[in-house]
């Protein structure tokens, strides 16, 4: 009786429409890094006591501080913040995403899913970092050391996401975790439609200017839909959206384009002008 | 043990000075190959020099530059048993040892490169095939060729220990030895298609796959290594039996089959440096450019266009050396070519890791510097340690050059 009644379930169950992204003011960041200590936190990030080596620290989310020109005076010189985590890239066409580290990895322990979100095994991994070099955003964390919550930190680790092993890649997965967790909820509830629950992640929650938002691309109603298509949003040194349309589909004819899903919104010309290379 | 250690001294006091230094060095090295060897899988990757910006370093030069130097082996193999090209039989046994060891060391170098050493058997059991049989990740492809090929490599260098004095006296074995190496065309063959795929794949498709990437991107990637490693490699295995012959003061191989690998290195070589300059133009003009960035721009940095541009003069300098007759038979002439063209295509390894890694993915980020450890050199030079003192041994006491083994029977 139970088995079919779960068959039923499974047959009924909606098609997923959600396509997750992010939008991130930057005229909002002020630089606190609360979003950064939340992530750490949610997902359990190791912390040694001497963090001091940052190429080698695990972290999925960095605040990355950039400046208009490093020998300029003041009042001259600019200083922006921005939160860096995986940018969920979905290749050139988003009903087939293909993002740079999914296809590359040998033992599969990387996937995207149908709601967009690249996940990462991480008991799968065998980190060979291939995943780590074909990512444009310096998204991936390999662990280099055994990970470890020095002190008292052991006693705050969460219990819905698994602790990394040494010598495996980790990643940001838009806390995933916190989905399923309200998505298990809700069944609880007797909603069993996937589409119906939403949810925000950890670095989003924790942002005191609202500056991080998240949601359904897919929903044209959802803000951050409607931010991703504001005129002050561009996507991270992704220049090829700055040109014409058809100059746009002859060089996605000639490759792929990371196409990522986490939108910046500013209104400073020069964090724009930054992320072109030439 | 006092036997042991006796047999061992009056082993070592045998030699000329030269070679005793040479021993006391190898073995120094592959003893701190195994101190920091035990470090590393025991302590984690932390010790090395690569990170988060960084996450490939000198290993995987190793690696790559080994499979490429190692595809000597399928061409010498390939050239002997499937074109029968016969002048080319006393290197053969040299050859496939080189090649053995490459391949061996190229998964050593593995072991220590990946986090989870534990874990490498997922890439059998949990392979990233995509649809039909072709492997979504080019690493899967390297991994299942690797072995395969490896295994090959070690059917085809069974008859050489057998043909050991000692063993070859035992009828049945003198046999098993006899006929696997008339059937040694099969291997051959096999060897060649697998070689083809992962010379293509670890070389050059893994890297020209990542689009993201433009200082890599490059679709036709694959095919432009193979040259590489047939012409490199070849140039190494002559290189290999040449100092193998200054060393022994003998004539381990007859001058006319270094000259005929020679002039197959060469040809491979002019077609190496021309699918090189084909891949360097169409990244130049196409690829980078797609990518909204400059091809002098991105080669800049420590490592960079300097590297590419030694490739192509140490390259050029091998083909004149190796395909003209009269700089080919002058000898001084012929091992500047044959060590050009393996460096050249150690180089060009050099350049796709060292310099691909170093490159900044934003713009307001400078190139980045590596600096291999202790740990990472110690692990690194004590493998080729361990690869020249087993190349020495066999030397020594196995049938390696049949042509110097032929020679000595007569003047018995």
């Amino acid at each position: 009786m139970e088995h079919n009644e779960s068959a039923n379930i499974t047959r009924k169950a909606p098609a997923m429409r959600r396509r997750w992204g992010m939008a991130i003011d930057l005229d909002k960041c002020t630089g606190c890094g609360n979003c950064a200590i939340a992530c750490a936190q949610e997902n359990n990030m190791p912390i040694f006591k001497d963090d001091s080596d940052l190429p080698k620290r695990v972290t999925f989310l960095d605040l990355m501080k950039v400046t208009n020109d490093r020998d300029a005076q003041y009042p001259n010189v600019h200083v922006a913040y921005i939160p860096k985590m995986c940018q969920q890239c979905e290749g050139n066409d988003p009903s087939d995403p293909k993002p740079p580290c999914v296809s590359v990895c040998p033992v599969v322990a990387t996937d995207v899913g149908d709601d967009g979100v690249v996940s990462q095994v991480w008991s799968r991994c065998i980190g060979c970092r291939y995943c780590q070099s074909s990512c444009p955003y310096e998204a991936r964390a390999f662990n280099w050391w055994k990970p470890r919550n020095e002190g008292r930190f052991q006693e705050s680790l969460n219990p819905d996401v698994s602790i990394a092993s040494r010598g495996t890649v980790v990643k940001c997965t838009f806390c995933s975790h916190i989905w399923k967790r309200e998505r298990d909820k809700a069944v609880a509830n007797g909603e069993l439609d996937i589409n119906a629950v939403l949810y925000t992640p950890a670095c989003v929650a924790s942002c005191p200017t609202g500056a991080m938002v998240f949601g359904d691309l897919n929903d044209p109603n959802s803000e951050v839909s409607r931010l991703s298509r504001d005129r002050r949003a561009f996507r991270l040194v992704h220049t090829i959206d700055e040109k014409p349309a058809d100059e746009q589909k002859r060089l996605r004819g000639i490759k792929n384009y990371p196409n990522p899903k986490v939108y910046y919104l500013t209104s400073q010309q020069w964090i724009r002008d930054m992320q072109r290379f030439r | 043990m006092k036997k042991i250690i006796d047999y061992l001294k009056n082993e070592f006091n045998s030699y000329s000075r030269n070679i005793r230094i040479a021993l006391v060095v190898l073995c120094a090295l592959v003893g701190l190959f195994i101190i920091f060897g035990i470090q590393i899988l025991f302590w984690g990757l932390g010790y090395t020099d690569m990170s988060n910006l960084y996450p490939f370093g000198q290993w995987i030069i190793g690696d790559l530059g080994l499979v490429a130097l190692g595809g000597g082996a399928f061409t010498t193999g390939f050239f002997l048993y499937i074109f029968r090209v016969e002048k080319l039989e006393p290197i053969i046994n040299s050859t496939v040892l080189i090649g053995f060891m490459c391949y061996l060391f190229t998964l050593v170098f593995l072991v220590f490169d990946i986090g989870q050493p534990i874990r490498a058997w997922f890439g059998y059991t949990y392979p990233n095939w995509g649809p039909h049989l072709m492997p979504q990740s080019m690493l899967t492809e390297v991994v299942w060729c690797l072995t395969l090929y490896f295994c090959i490599l070690f059917i085809e260098l069974i008859p050489l220990p057998l043909k050991h004095k000692v063993l070859d006296k035992i009828p049945a074995l003198h046999y098993i030895g006899h006929y696997m190496h008339k059937l040694m065309w099969i291997m051959a063959a096999a060897g060649t298609f697998l070689s083809f795929f992962h010379q293509g794949s670890l070389g050059g498709g893994m890297w020209g796959v990542l689009y993201a990437k433009p200082v890599w991107f490059d679709p036709m990637y694959f095919f432009w290594v193979i040259p590489a490693a047939m012409g490199g490699g070849t140039s190494f295995m002559l290189l290999c039996a040449y100092i193998a012959g200054k060393v022994m003061k003998k004539e381990v191989v007859p001058i006319e089959t270094f000259h005929t690998l020679a002039r197959i290195s060469g040809v491979m070589l002019i077609i190496f440096l021309v699918t090189n300059a084909i891949h360097v133009y169409t990244q130049a003009t196409i690829y980078v450019p797609a990518a909204d960035r400059r091809y002098v721009d991105i080669f800049g940095g420590y490592y960079g266009l300097w590297m590419v541009v030694i490739e192509f003069l140490f390259t050029i300098a091998a083909i004149v050396f190796l395909n003209l007759k009269k700089f080919r038979e002058q000898e001084r002439f012929f091992l500047a070519g044959i060590s050009l063209g393996a460096l050249g295509v150690a180089m060009s390894k050099c350049t796709v890791v060292l310099h691909g890694s170093s490159v900044p993915n934003f713009p307001w980020r400078p190139f980045i510097g590596y600096n291999p450890t202790i740990q990472e050199w110690s692990v690194f030079l004590g493998g080729l340690a361990t690869m020249v003192l087993i190349y020495m041994w066999a030397a020594k006491y196995l049938p390696l050059f049949p042509h110097l083994h032929k020679h000595e029977n007569e003047e018995h």
